[in-house]
Parts: structure tokens; C-alpha cells; sequence
């Protein structure tokens, strides 16, 4: 089935990368037909997964607090997925990712709805930055004009050499959408239909990913296409997905001293943040190269774990990258092939970007460890696009990421993202090395991320843009 | 003692309007185990889980109410008669609040004996996995402790410079030197004399049923050159045990023609209320209980797949479960499927139907349920199987009020490792097996 880019965000097939400098509004409608005029003035301004563009882009996403205040019918409302509907904070879905003691919402910067509610989030990408403040400029007026509040502006800033502010190389693994390539050798577990991360599509249960939908009869103007699956009713959902975003901010210095504390040397230090990790500063895969980093394999991506390391000597099991993707080896898994198709289902689109200054330019960890700290903020805008947020964001998060039992281990969440703590029945502060003769346990992490904000957004296609900019 | 896990299921009918008062007391010794967790660890050694709650009336095929029912379900190392009195002498006084309250029991509980007497008389047939064989409770605590005694020592020996040159089996002396010297860890170095005992025993019915079929394909073709009426009948055991089969498949694919009534979709607080329940950190208890779809075939069939899923029981595998259940209740009219499992089920769930092999092994039991996902020939799944089979769990999940767990800390990998640790203690192995073995620690 070919994918229908023109009524498609540019974001769901592209990362925008040519574009360095971006920012992300979070707005509030203040004023029901305001809002819906809003939209309608934006919609020629997003950029159609058609275009290529070289000057600037806009996208948007809405919660579902946003799409209530539109009034979108109450049936499409209730279409929505329930985790989308509870939003982030709400104390179920808060359990499940993990947000508690500093993570939890009360500490949060924005996203917490019994602080500020959002509506809706505008992301700008521009080639440089003196285009993006004319672009945030007329985007401020636009919303001013309508009465749509702004609520955050966050700012971004791409790294050297595609890295994140630990100082390792980011947005390497990524999963392939099979319509996208043409004559595409299909391999499970790399290359995926679109309807993982794109609704109207078939997923890898060859059905239809659940997408919100209204009666036929609330759609006047005949904008929508008809739901694939319920033939009574439009599919809201097509060319859509649904959008995660987590502000985490990284305590760079916290990370690299705790590692150096448990090192005898700086090199010491950058191999076991590298086992942290699962690759080394320079991307390179532990898996392919255990020993020391290989620059000529810093963007490979080709490998599995159930041959090549089973055991985790090379990348341990708990590593941020073979919690957050096992490839082929679950430790619960009886066989390759069960594994790979259990962690396929469990994969999302990354589209985040980091914000605040590097600690140093190049972000050479060898450098970093002579750094004095210091006070600026700086993490990761985590983003990501997926049609089911439960199996797949939630399902990692929870079950792989912070689940400390998970693949066998004792007490271990994952070292990077997880939230470490201690309490009277759960220990999750460790991080195990398996090694001969005996496995190294790092003890005590503290939280290298906090998140800082967050929220669950619908990335809608322009046609479900267009409804709910004139629906009645 | 045998160190077989098994399981025990007491099923009795209660009446509706008692249904209330059941749910009251077991939601307070839910409470009372809670806080009193390790009187009961101490109190009833040979028991790993106990599910115990009130399933209401449920619809079958349209036209028949199935009654409203109370379940005890509990898993337990060693004799069934010594669970038994354990049971009713720790939990005696709540055994019988409950299930005097039960239609049978009106008024005969009112001695160890009886209560013991009634145990028997109401328990069930079912198909009972566990996903740690051999384990007694007593184990649970002390291979942990071992391990990461072990680990703590050889975390020290870190420091010694020639300690990372030591080949395997000069680093496994040293860990059993060491355990040696430690009194407290006198039991590991007797090793797991019963282990072979019960793996024989749990392997005993499944040998014995191949037995027959491999002496009767035997007589079988022994009939053809020797004229004995008895070879002839033994002969028969085996083309009839195949024809039965393929006329029960032939049934069952007519039955497979019904249409598919989908279940109603279950209301997002009914959600909540089940999901408030499993926040336990790292095990936690699922119970589906749904009518059959209608047609007697499926009664049949089902209760046949499940005596051949218990033959293989030894053979079967379900990641991170700690056990699991299926039995049939109401003349096979009811299925009910507990599970006791690591972290959430939204998690779990999924385990099911993320993998071909797991989700067409899963059709074989759930297919039968009313709601569940149509098939073909048993294991062809049709279109929407995957999110039809999501909402059947959740429409027919049912509270479970009474919920304890022997052990709450370790994952059933967890508890797998450890044993895998102990078992190399002391046994000869050769340099590679040394260097497996390491890993557990
Ligand atoms: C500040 C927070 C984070 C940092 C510093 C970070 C860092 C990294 C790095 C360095 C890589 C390796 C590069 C690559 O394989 O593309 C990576 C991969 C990945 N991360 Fe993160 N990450 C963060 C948050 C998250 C979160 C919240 C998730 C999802 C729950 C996540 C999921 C992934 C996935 C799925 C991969 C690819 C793994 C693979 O396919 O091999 N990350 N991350």
C-alpha cells in the first residue's frame, strides 16, 4: 500500500536534520473559534511530508485536552487510545513509565495539568537561527491574533557530530518503514510496515493500527477518508500517529564523575560508560567491537545479540540500548526467532532533539572528565512517534526500562534513563558488567536524567487537521 | 519429599446474595495476609500462591446461567494431603467463614477434619505449569543468599592481581572452598539428591501414554503376520486414539463455522480497577474466567487439550510466568486461567501474542472462550486476532480478592539463576561448562 505523504507531517519520514535550529511552542487555546480560525490560518504553513524543505518547517501535535477544547465529537474523542485520554501524569500511567520521587509530575517544568494545561505543540525547525526568530515571530503573532496562549517555548540545539549531551553518538538505530524503500528486502526486526508507526496502515499484526475515528454523519464536508475497519465511521486517525514527548534533563557532570569514581583511569571511565551505553562515544557497537571503539563502525546497526554476545560480555544485557531494543535476544526467549519478533513489537520512530549548551564543544569525554561543573540546564527533548503508546512507548519504559528484573537481573534499571532508587521492597540503583571470572555491579547510580516535562500529543495528518479546523 | 510444584483448586457454588459477604471477608484477610505476611511464609512452608475469590453468574451459549462460585486456588511444594492440613490449620477459621457460606458447606465445617474432608471433596481437574520445577519454598531465600554471598566474596578477590588469571576450574575450587568453610552453608554441598526422583515421576504419565501408543503401532503390525485376537485389540488403541482425534478436529471445524459474537467492550473504570491491583513491584496475579462458546465440542475438546497440555507439562515453557492454570468448571461449560507472573499484565498480556508460535499455542485454550478471536482448524487465526484477543482478556478478567505470594522479590529468572548456581556447586564440569557457570553468579 503506498504511503499517502501529501496528507502527512514531514516529521513521520523525516528528522529534518538539514534544519539545525528548532524550537517547541506549547500553546493553550483560549477561545473555541479562535482556535478552530487558528488552525485553519496554520494549515498552509505545516510542512507535508511531500516537501523537502531547506529554510524552515513547521509541524503540530494536539493533546487530548486540546482536541476536547475543539470540540472534536464526543465519539471521536472516546476513539482515542485510553493512555492518550489519561494523559501522562494521570497516576496509572505515571506507575507505569516510572515517575516518581524526582521524576514525579510535581517537579515537572510544564506538562503537569494541575499546573498549566496544553493544547497543542508547534515545532519550528529553521536553517539557522536568525530564521527561525523570524519564523517563532510570526507564529507568536499568528497565535496572539487568535488568542492562542503560549505557554513554554523550548528551545533546541543540535550536537556535534549527531551527538547527546553524555557525549555519545545518537539517532544511529532507527526502523526502517518498508513502503518507504522501494524493492525492500523485508527483515524482521529492522525493516517494519508502516502501520507501526503510521495509522491507516496495516502493523506487524497485519491489522490496521487503532486509530480515532468519528460517525460518518458528523463529517459535513466529506473531509475524511472512510475507516478502513468500521466502515460506518472516518478515519480521524490516517496519516496520523500519536507523539511522546519527554523533556529529560541530563546531569552530565553527575554521570561522568560517578564514573570516575568507579574507575582507576579516564579510559576505565569511558569504557564502562560505554558498557552503559552499549556503544562507544563514537557509536560504534560493543557487540562488533568489544575491546576498544572502531570509528569505521560508528554508525553500524547491522548486528543481533543472540549469536554474537548471548551472554552480555561484550554489551551487558542491561545496556540503554539492549533494554530499549533486544534485537534477537530476549533472556526470556527460547528461541532467535520468537525474540526478534517479540522485540519488534516494541519498536518507536526517535525524533528528539537535545537542548541547552554542551559542556564542551566536541563532547570528547576524555575532555568532559576534566571539566569543572557547572550550572547551565541541558537534556534531551525525547520524542517519539508510534501508533500505539501502550505496546510500544509504555511497554519499554516500563517493562525493559525500568523494570529492575529485567533479562534475569537482580536490581537493575536501565543505567542511563532508568530511575534508580532504594525502598523497602525495590533496589534498582545497580548496574551488572558480566565479566570473567565474576560480573562487575556498579552500585548506588543516582538518576542521571530527570524528566522535566512531558505530555502524550496526536500528530495528525493535514486532512484530520483540516476537520477539526471546520468541523462544525 | 517430592519437590514438585502443583497445583490445588477448590471450586464450590454459593448463592448470589451471598456473593457480597464472601467478597467482604476475603477482601479482609486479603488485608490480614498482607500485614501479616510473614506469619503466614512461616505458617505454611509448602505453599508458593494462593488465589482465592468469588466469580459471579455468567451467561452460557445464550440460554444457561452457570452459578456464581467461590475458588480457592493455591500451588505447593510436597505432598498434597500435608498442603491440605496446612492449609486449614493456618487459614482454618477463614476456610470456614467462606465456604460455610457456600451451598454445601451450610453447616458441616465444623472440625479440622471436616474442613479437610471438604477440601477434598471439591477439588478440581486442571492443567497446572510452573515455570520453576523443583524449587521447595525453603530454597527460595537461602540460594539467593548463597549466590550473592558468593558474589560478595569473589567481589572482594577483585583486588588480587592474579585472581582474573585463574583458569575456570581453579576459580570454581576457590567458591567452593570457600562455601565449604562456611557452615551456615553446609546444605548446598549435599547437591539435589530428589531432583532425578521427581523429574522421573513428573515424566511418569507422559512415558506411560507412549508407551501404549508405541506397543499398540507394535501389535499393530504384528497382527498383520500373527492371527491373536489380543494383538488385534491392543493394535486398535492407536488408529482409534487417531481417529478420535480427527473426528473431534472435523466437529470442531463445523463448530468454527458459528459466527463470531464479539465481546462487549469492557468500560475504562472496570480497566482501572483491575490494573489499581497488580502495582506489585515485581509479581503479580492475573485470573480470566469466560464461558465457552457453544457447542459441546468445544467442552470436549477443550478438556481433552488440556489432559494433553498436562502430559507435556514437564516439556512446556511460558516466559516470566511462575505458574499458571486452566481448568474447566460447570461441566466444562467455564474455563478459568490463572497466572501468576512478573511485573504488570499489560506487559504480560502481550507475551501471548507477540510471537506466532506463543499466540497459535495460546488459540489452542482461549479459542474456546466466548469473545476470543475466531479460528480455523484451531490454530488459524483470522483478521483482528491480535486486538480481539487483547479485549477478550480484559472483558473477562475478574477481580481476585484474596491474593498471597510466597516469595514477592525474585523473578522467575531470577529464581531459575540461582538454582542453576547451586546446581554447579560441587559437580564436575569441564573448562567451557565452568565458564557458563560463572555467569550465574
Ligand atoms: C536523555 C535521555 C537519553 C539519552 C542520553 C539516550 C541516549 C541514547 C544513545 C547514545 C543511543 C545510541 C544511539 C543509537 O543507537 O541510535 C540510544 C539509543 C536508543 N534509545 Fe536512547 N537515550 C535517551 C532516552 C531514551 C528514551 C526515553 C527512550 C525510550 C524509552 C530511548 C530509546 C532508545 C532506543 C529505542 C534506542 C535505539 C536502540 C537500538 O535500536 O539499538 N532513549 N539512546
Amino acid at each position: 500500500m503506498t504511503l499517502e505523504l501529501n496528507d502527512m507531517q514531514g516529521l513521520l519520514i523525516r528528522g529534518f536534520g538539514n534544519l539545525p535550529s528548532a524550537q517547541y511552542v506549547l500553546l493553550r487555546f483560549s477561545d473555541f473559534t479562535g482556535g478552530k480560525q487558528y488552525l485553519r490560518e496554520l494549515l498552509p504553513a505545516i510542512t507535508p511530508a511531500t516537501d523537502k524543505p531547506d529554510e524552515q518547517a513547521v509541524q503540530v501535535a494536539l493533546t487530548y485536552a486540546g482536541f476536547s477544547f475543539l470540540q472534536l465529537p464526543a465519539e471521536g474523542l472516546a476513539s482515542f487510545s485510553r493512555e492518550f485520554r489519561e494523559g501522562m501524569t494521570e497516576s496509572h500511567r505515571q506507575f507505569i513509565l516510572g515517575d516518581n520521587g524526582e521524576n514525579a509530575p510535581d517537579n515537572w517544568a510544564w506538562g503537569n495539568p494541575a499546573h498549566d494545561e496544553i493544547h497543542l505543540l508547534l515545532i519550528i525547525y529553521a536553517k539557522d537561527e536568525s530564521t527561525l526568530a523570524e519564523k517563532l515571530a510570526v507564529e507568536k503573532n499568528r497565535a496572539e491574533s487568535y488568542g492562542v496562549l503560549e505557554l513554554h517555548t523550548l528551545p533546541t540545539g543540535l550536537l556535534q557530530d549527531h551527538k547527546e549531551h553524555f557525549g555519545f553518538r545518537d539517532d544511529i538505530s532507527r526502523p526502517i518503514i518498508e513502503e518507504l524503500v522501494d524493492n525492500v528486502e523485508k527483515k524482521p526486526g529492522v525493516t517494519f510496515p508502516a502501520g507501526e508507526f503510521i495509522m491507516g496502515y496495516k502493523n506487524l499484526y497485519d491489522e490496521y493500527a487503532p486509530a480515532p475515528s468519528i460517525p460518518s454523519s458528523k463529517d459535513v464536508l466529506n473531509v475524511l477518508p472512510v475507516s478502513a475497519d468500521l466502515p460506518d465511521r472516518k478515519d480521524f486517525g490516517k496519516n496520523g500517529t500519536y507523539l511522546v514527548y519527554r523533556q529529560m534533563e541530563q546531569d552530565v557532570f553527575g554521570f561522568w564523575e560517578y564514573l570516575k569514581g568507579a574507575s582507576k583511569d579516564n579510559s576505565e571511565a569511558v569504557s564502562l560508560a560505554s558498557k552503559m551505553v552499549g556503544r562507544w562515544p563514537d557509536g560504534s557497537p560493543l557487540t562488533l567491537t568489544p575491546e576498544k571503539p572502531d570509528p569505521s563502525l560508528s554508525t553500524a546497526n547491522g548486528f543481533g545479540f543472540w549469536n554474537e554476545d548471548k551472554a552480555g560480555l561484550k554489551c551487558p544485557i542491561g545496556a540503554h540500548i539492549r533494554r530499549t531494543n533486544p534485537r534477537d535476544h530476549l533472556v526470556t526467549e527460547r528461541t532467535q526467532k520468537d525474540s526478534l519478533e517479540m522485540a519488534a513489537k516494541h519498536r518507536m520512530l526517535r525524533k528528539g532533539r537535545p537542548y541547552g549548551t554542551p559542556v564542551s564543544e566536541r563532547l570528547v569525554p576524555e575532555e568532559i572528565l576534566g571539566l569543572p561543573r557547572d550550572d547551565e540546564k541541558r537534556g534531551l527533548h525525547f520524542l517519539c512517534l508510534v501508533t500505539d503508546i501502550r505496546r510500544q512507548f509504555e511497554f519499554v519504559q516500563n517493562n525493559w526500562v525500568n523494570f529492575h528484573k529485567f533479562g534475569g537481573l537482580d536490581q537493575d534499571a536501565d543505567p542511563i534513563i532508568g530511575n534508580h532508587y532504594k525502598s523497602d521492597i525495590v533496589v534498582s540503583d545497580e548496574f551488572s558488567i558480566p565479566a570473567y571470572p565474576v560480573k562487575r555491579k556498579l552500585k548506588n547510580l543516582p538518576n542521571f536524567t530527570t524528566i522535566k516535562g512531558g505530555g502524550y500529543f496526536f500528530f495528525p495528518g493535514l486532512r484530520a487537521l483540516h476537520y477539526l479546523a471546520n468541523h462544525e | 519429599m517430592s519437590t514438585i510444584h502443583r497445583g490445588l483448586t477448590v471450586s464450590v457454588v454459593v448463592e448470589e446474595e451471598k456473593l457480597g459477604q464472601v467478597n467482604a471477608l476475603l477482601t479482609e484477610f486479603n488485608q490480614h495476609a498482607k500485614v501479616n505476611h510473614a506469619d503466614y511464609r512461616a505458617n505454611m512452608p509448602s505453599t508458593y500462591f494462593i488465589s482465592w475469590l468469588t466469580l459471579p453468574a455468567q451467561e452460557y451459549a445464550e440460554r444457561m446461567v452457570l452459578p456464581p462460585r467461590i475458588l480457592l486456588m493455591t500451588s505447593y511444594v510436597g505432598r498434597k494431603k500435608q498442603h491440605i492440613s496446612e492449609l486449614v490449620h493456618f487459614l482454618g477459621l477463614r476456610l470456614q467463614a467462606v465456604f460455610e457460606l457456600s451451598k454445601p458447606g451450610s453447616s458441616r465445617l465444623s472440625s479440622m477434619e471436616d474442613m479437610m474432608a471438604f477440601v477434598n471433596e471439591h477439588t478440581v481437574f486442571q492443567a497446572f505449569y510452573s515455570g520453576f520445577k523443583f524449587i521447595p519454598t525453603e530454597d527460595i531465600r537461602r540460594e539467593q543468599e548463597i549466590r550473592s554471598e558468593v558474589y560478595g566474596f569473589l567481589d572482594k578477590q577483585r583486588s588480587v592481581p592474579a585472581f582474573a588469571t585463574q583458569s575456570p576450574s581453579e576459580i570454581k575450587k576457590t567458591i567452593e572452598d570457600f562455601v565449604s568453610n562456611q557452615g551456615a552453608f553446609a546444605w548446598a554441598t549435599e547437591g539435589l539428591k530428589e531432583i532425578k526422583r521427581d523429574k522421573l515421576r513428573m515424566l511418569l504419565p507422559l512415558g506411560i501414554f507412549l508407551l501404549v501408543m508405541a506397543a499398540s503401532i507394535l501389535c499393530l503390525l504384528l497382527s498383520f503376520f500373527i492371527n491373536s485376537p489380543i494383538l488385534s485389540g491392543i493394535g486398535l488403541v492407536f488408529p482409534a486414539f487417531i481417529l478420535i482425534l480427527a473426528l473431534l478436529f472435523v466437529w470442531l471445524r463445523i463448530n468454527e463455522n458459528n459466527p463470531h459474537i464479539p465481546n462487549e467492550p469492557v468500560s475504562d473504570d472496570w480497566i482501572r480497577e483491575i490494573i489499581e491491583r497488580e502495582k506489585n513491584p515485581v509479581l503479580n496475579e492475573m485470573t480470566v474466567i469466560a464461558p465457552l462458546k457453544k457447542g459441546l465440542i468445544r467442552r470436549i475438546f477443550l478438556g481433552l487439550s488440556l489432559r494433553l497440555i498436562t502430559l507435556v507439562g514437564y516439556f512446556s515453557y511460558i516466559p516470566t510466568v511462575h505458574t499458571a492454570r486452566w481448568l474447566q468448571l460447570d461441566g466444562g461449560r467455564r474455563l478459568v486461567f490463572i497466572a501468576n507472573f512478573d511485573n504488570i499484565s499489560e506487559a504480560y498480556a502481550h507475551d501471548f501474542v507477540d510471537s506466532d508460535n506463543r499466540s497459535r499455542n495460546m488459540a489452542v485454550v482461549f479459542s474456546h472462550a466466548a469473545g476470543f478471536p475466531a479460528t480455523k482448524w484451531l490454530v488459524k487465526r483470522g483478521y483482528n486476532h491480535r486486538s480481539e484477543y487483547m479485549k477478550g482478556v480484559r472483558a473477562h478478567q475478574k477481580i481476585t480478592q484474596f491474593w498471597y505470594a510466597f516469595n514477592t522479590e525474585l523473578s522467575v529468572e531470577n529464581l531459575k539463576n540461582n538454582r542453576k548456581f547451586r546446581e554447579g556447586l560441587f559437580r564436575d564440569m569441564d573448562e567451557k561448562e565452568i565458564r557458563e557457570w560463572l555467569l550465574t553468579i
